[in-house]
């Protein structure tokens, strides 16, 4: 069954760790923290270890605002950690805190584009779409429309209509 | 300019260059470190003797460890339900 059809019209704080799990298969378990730090979903995490998994990330930014707070840059809006058995990824806007743990080996460009368009997703952005699979589009008649809609990023600026080029 | 070796000896030279690069790549790779990006995706790397290196290591590394459900204090790795619910 597509997710198109199993999602509905918006994505909640508590469904969204669950979507980016959904969307990477490196994906071994995520958590959403709200603007002040508190858990607000997580995903694929062993029982109970959700609250140890948002402190975590709450103390990874912290570290790194500290550990970066001399470089003549931006405070980081996305971080990297690879470590022996995994990796850990996070990514942060003004309201939300998504961290994703990855297998080892996992496309970092991939991981971080995935937690940035989900985020954007929440607050209200574009949704993501993504390809079906080979088994699901067998019956149906292809075409380059079909599968241009069917590009796994998000709805970027759909034209309204009033900005066509002459 | 380097001059480039022909016939078989030359091949399996060439063969043996870029398994050795393989190897020093898959090595650079596993290596612990730590990115951080800003809001343009630009990439900085946090250097070994940076401020807080160590400790931002061990955390990816606890997180690493519990989605993996090691080191639980109930005993037994067990995966819980997806989405679980805040309390």
């Amino acid at each position: 069954m597509s997710i198109l059809v199993q999602m509905g019209a918006t994505l909640t704080p508590e469904r969204t760790a669950a979507r980016l799990c959904e969307l990477s298969s490196d994906a071994r378990a995520a958590v959403l923290l709200d603007a002040a730090g508190a858990l607000a979903g997580s995903s694929d995490v062993p029982a109970g270890e959700a609250e140890a998994l948002a402190e975590l990330t709450r103390e990874l930014f912290e570290t790194i605002d500290r550990a970066t707070r001399d470089w003549d840059t931006d405070p980081a809006e996305q971080v990297e950690v690879q470590v022996a058995g995994g990796a850990a990824f996070a990514s942060r806007t003004p309201r939300w805190t998504l961290a994703v743990v990855a297998r080892r080996g996992a496309l970092a460009s991939l991981m971080l584009y995935d937690l940035r368009a989900v985020l954007g997703e929440l607050e209200g952005g574009p949704r993501i779409r993504r390809a079906a699979a080979a088994e699901e589009a067998a019956g149906a008649p292809a075409s380059e429309e079909q599968a241009a809609s069917e590009l796994p990023v998000p709805e970027l600026g759909r034209d309204s209509g009033d900005g066509d080029a002459r | 300019m380097k001059e480039k070796r022909k016939g078989p000896i030359g091949r399996a030279a060439g063969i043996a260059e870029g398994v050795a690069a393989a190897v020093r790549r898959l090595q650079r790779e596993r290596e612990p470190r730590v990115l951080v990006y800003d809001q343009t995706g630009y990439a900085r790397l946090v250097q070994p003797d940076a401020r807080g290196h160590e400790r931002i290591l061990e955390l990816g590394e606890r997180m690493v460890q519990i989605a993996a459900g090691e080191d639980t204090k109930e005993g037994s790795p067990r995966r819980g339900a997806r989405s679980e619910a805040p309390s």
